[in-house]
């Protein structure tokens, strides 16, 4: 007994005394970031994009891996057990993962991580084909009220869905005939085919077919207008109050990392989100840049989590 | 499209650097192809740092010639070890294989490396010509469409299981079934994963590829014969290949026209593309029962419509800005990291380096080509070695490639376990392809047949109300009749005898 109570003292004594020390030296090795999902995607390449910048400033190199398996609920699962030492990360698109808590078992909880930084943020984007009879959006409103729509989501469950979802209250519309597809690809294709009434995806995706005039933008779900895309209108200028399901881009460690070494790399991401080169990069992908530190990216979580519950009935059916 | 614009663009890929990336990126597409679990979306995504300076033109030609060349790596294994580098190559086992165990490894080497030069350079033609036209063709298809693509495609089964009909339609229900395993798209639940979270992205399909074969292979290499090729010398090489190749113009002729359909539709998986054309090739051939034993013909079938599907696949990736696949996705993505934002306009605002990476992809069948002649060639000696070396080397190299995916351990027990799958379907004579087909397809089956009736309200009118949906319900018919048909013509004309 004794004897476990001074190994107990000796461990406890052991991490009072390397704490400091260990946030003083980090990063003294190379920093692991995992990807919850494949190469290529937006999450990836944002990620490739901005760990060369933050290698700079933390001085060690920064391994990406990239673990897209169950859309990320099996690195969620394994980085709420990871060594909160600040050598693992993870990157995604939030609030992806409360999604997935609300969707089923999850041995993860979004809330115990530990957010870092978030550098961009898209909002979703209500499209037509541009051979539809609706050029705006009270018209499309309109011809929605009258009888049920086909509307491509990108995913049954996605961010998408949900502020599909919330639309339709805030709206006042009673029905939409939902067809998810797996991923925006295949629902801008099939709205540029004509397949579909209309389609909601994140305004990135949608950017190519609407530049070339094949899709009609109508309504973007957000506060304020994009500049990328500045014709483009928001509910409030048609006098509509809603709650935005904005999709945030950021890093996050894992649960109960120690403020100290939140504060460097907080510090680290936020100066290489404001390199010429990353900025470059980010005005090609039509990337909205934000600047969301750790304690505002806390608040973001805390308040996804009532608005999701909210539309849990409708998720889980 | 002007000539000027050509001949710019050929000039700007004969400067020295671009042909060095030009070089460069085959060579590396081709081990990341031999390497398996890695696959041309990985290889392209570990390249970016190294392109981010690099001339926008330079940097595409040496990802284009990455992704275009990482196919023919991915040959090599599936001919030589039984082990697909990606999942496209799947077909190229069913005959590439067992021509291996008849000594003829280096004439399927041939054939594989001649299939990426024409079959290429057919996608590559069409691409650049047509591009924007195809492009809205395949905009034509909704979920109906889709939807009865995929039931002709099933219908290619009726081909693949003659002469073992029961035993085939119990592997393609099989298949089918596996098909639903995890995340339901259309209802958002999760479906026979028994909580365990590697299942619920649905049966990953490399993984299960290189249980099937490699790991099966491996346990029936264990127990007989004492290296792959049976009669342990080589008979024929690579340049009886080549000349074998051209004897099968038909094929080839086929085989293109579906690599590229799949490749054309963002909706088909581009690894049904060599599974349908090899389908395809036995229902037609003369001889159907030498297929899968090491016909030429479905080596040929297989990486020519592998090869053409790949062309096929960038169409709606540049012309529109949709990637048909994931490979597809990170060369948009690199594309525009570039500033070179795919879509209708590319073709007028970037035609500079959108023609010159077309003649480089051009230029990168020839390289790859070159590549098999000039050292590929020689790699079927690997067929001659012992088996207490090569099983243990098959086992450890695909084990960890499936592994190596997703970084999951799991991804290995599923490995292991389609392994034993395919071990007990071989031992109790059930062929792997329609089981295969079913897995491919299933997906595509049902979430189309959804969308479509939830697009319509519910009306199956959808389903033959477009001229697409009649022809491809024509074609279906046909493909079921048509095999009966001719005798029945024959018995019509000249009476019973």
């Amino acid at each position: 007994m004794m004897k476990t109570l001074k190994l107990c003292a000796a461990v406890a004594a052991a991490t009072m005394i390397t704490m400091p020390v260990f946030g003083a030296d980090y990063p003294s090795k190379p920093i692991k970031l995992i990807v919850t999902a494949g190469p290529g995607g937006g999450e990836d390449t944002e990620a490739r994009a901005i760990a060369p910048f933050v290698e700079k400033y933390l001085k060690t190199q920064i391994t990406i891996e990239n673990q897209g398996g169950a859309g990320g609920k099996i690195a969620f699962e394994k980085f709420q057990g990871a060594a909160p030492d600040g050598y693992t990360l993870i990157t995604y698109t939030f609030p992806k993962s409360i999604i997935i808590e609300h969707q089923g078992k999850t041995g993860f909880k979004t809330k115990d991580f530990t957010p870092i930084f978030a550098w961009s943020e898209s909002s979703q984007i209500l499209i037509v084909n541009a051979e539809s009879p609706w050029k705006t959006f009270p018209e499309f409103l309109k011809a929605a009220k009258a009888k049920p729509l086909s509307g491509g989501l990108s995913g049954r469950g996605s961010t998408t869905h949900l502020m599909g979802l919330i639309a339709l209250e805030a709206l006042n519309i009673d029905k939409v005939n939902w067809v998810p597809y797996p991923g925006s690809s295949g629902s801008v294709a099939a709205l540029a085919g004509k397949h579909l009434d209309f389609t909601m995806s994140l305004a990135t995706s949608a950017v190519p077919l609407i530049r070339a005039g094949k899709l009609r933008p109508l309504l973007l779900f957000s506060e304020n207008r994009d500049p990328n895309l500045p014709d483009v209108s928001v509910p409030k200028e048609f006098g509509y109050k809603m709650n935005f399901v904005p999709t945030l881009r950021g890093v996050e460690a894992p649960p109960n990392t120690p403020a100290e070494i939140i504060k460097v790399l907080e510090d680290a991401f936020r100066k290489a989100s404001k390199e010429q080169g990353f900025i470059d990069i980010a005005k090609k992908r039509k990337m909205v840049l934000i600047d969301v530190g750790a304690q505002e990216f806390a608040k973001a979580v805390d308040n996804a989590y009532p608005n999701i519950a909210k539309y849990r009935a409708i998720l889980k059916k | 499209m002007s000539m000027d614009v050509i001949v710019e663009a050929i000039a700007f890929v004969l400067q020295w650097q671009n042909l060095a990336a030009l070089a460069g990126g085959t060579l590396y597409g081709i081990i990341i192809g031999v390497l398996p679990g890695l696959g041309p979306s990985a290889g392209m995504a570990l390249a970016i740092p190294l392109v981010m300076s690099w001339h926008p033109g330079t940097a595409l030609i040496f990802m284009g010639a990455l992704y275009k060349s990482s196919n023919y790596g991915g040959s090599l294994t599936a001919i030589l070890v039984n082990t697909p580098g990606d999942a496209s190559n799947a077909a190229t086992i069913l005959d590439g294989y067992p021509m291996c165990q008849n000594g003829r490894g280096g004439v399927a080497l041939g054939l594989s490396a001649t299939s990426a030069l024409v079959g290429g350079t057919i996608g590559m033609i069409c691409l650049m010509y047509a591009a924007p036209f195809l492009a809205e063709f395949a905009l034509e298809f909704g979920p109906a469409e889709y939807f009865l693509t995929a039931i002709l495609a099933l219908s290619l089964i009726a081909a693949v299981v003659q002469g073992a009909t029961v035993k085939g339609l119990i592997a393609a229900a099989l298949g089918l079934l596996l098909s639903t395993v995890g995340f339901d798209v259309i209802a958002g639940n999760l479906r026979y994963t028994f909580d365990w979270a590697p299942l619920e992205d649905g049966i990953p399909l490399i993984q299960a590829l290189v249980g099937l074969f490699a790991v099966t292979q491996a346990l029936v290499l264990a127990e007989s014969a004492a290296s792959i090729s049976r009669i342990a010398k080589l008979s024929g090489g690579f340049l009886e290949g080549v000349i074998t190749y051209f004897r099968h113009p038909a094929i080839m002729i086929r085989a293109s026209a579906v690599g590229l359909f799949v490749g054309i539709l963002p909706g088909v998986g581009q690894s049904s593309a060599g599974l349908l054309a090899w389908a395809d090739a036995k229902r037609v051939s003369k001889h159907p029962e030498e297929f899968g034993n090491g016909a030429p013909a479905g080596v040929v079938a297989s990486e020519t419509a592998t090869n053409a599907c790949m062309p096929g696949d960038l169409v709606c990736t540049i012309a529109l800005g949709i990637p048909g696949s994931v490979g597809a996705a990170v060369f948009l993505g690199v594309m525009i990291i570039f500033g070179i934002v795919p879509g209708p306009l590319v073709f007028s605002e970037q035609s500079q380096v959108i023609y010159s990476l077309f003649v480089a992809l051009f230029l990168a069948s020839a390289f790859v080509f070159i590549v098999g002649i000039t050292a590929a060639r020689h790699l079927a000696v690997v067929t001659l070695l012992p088996n207490n070396i090569i099983v243990p080397l098959i086992l450890v190299v695909s084990l960890l490639g499936s592994f190596a995916i997703r970084n999951v351990m799991a991804d290995v027990m599923i490995s292991l376990a389609f392994g034993a799958l395919g071990y007990v379907m071989l031992k109790r004579g059930f062929t792997p392809i329609p089981l295969l087909l079913g897995l491919v397809l299933g997906e595509m089956v049902e979430t189309n047949y959804h969308r479509a009736l939830l697009i319509s309200g519910g009306s199956y009118s959808v389903f033959y109300s477009s001229f697409i949906c009649k022809i491809l319900i024509l074609l279906t018919i046909l493909s079921l009749v048509g095999p009966y048909l001719g005798p029945f013509w024959k018995t019509l004309t000249q009476g019973e005898k």
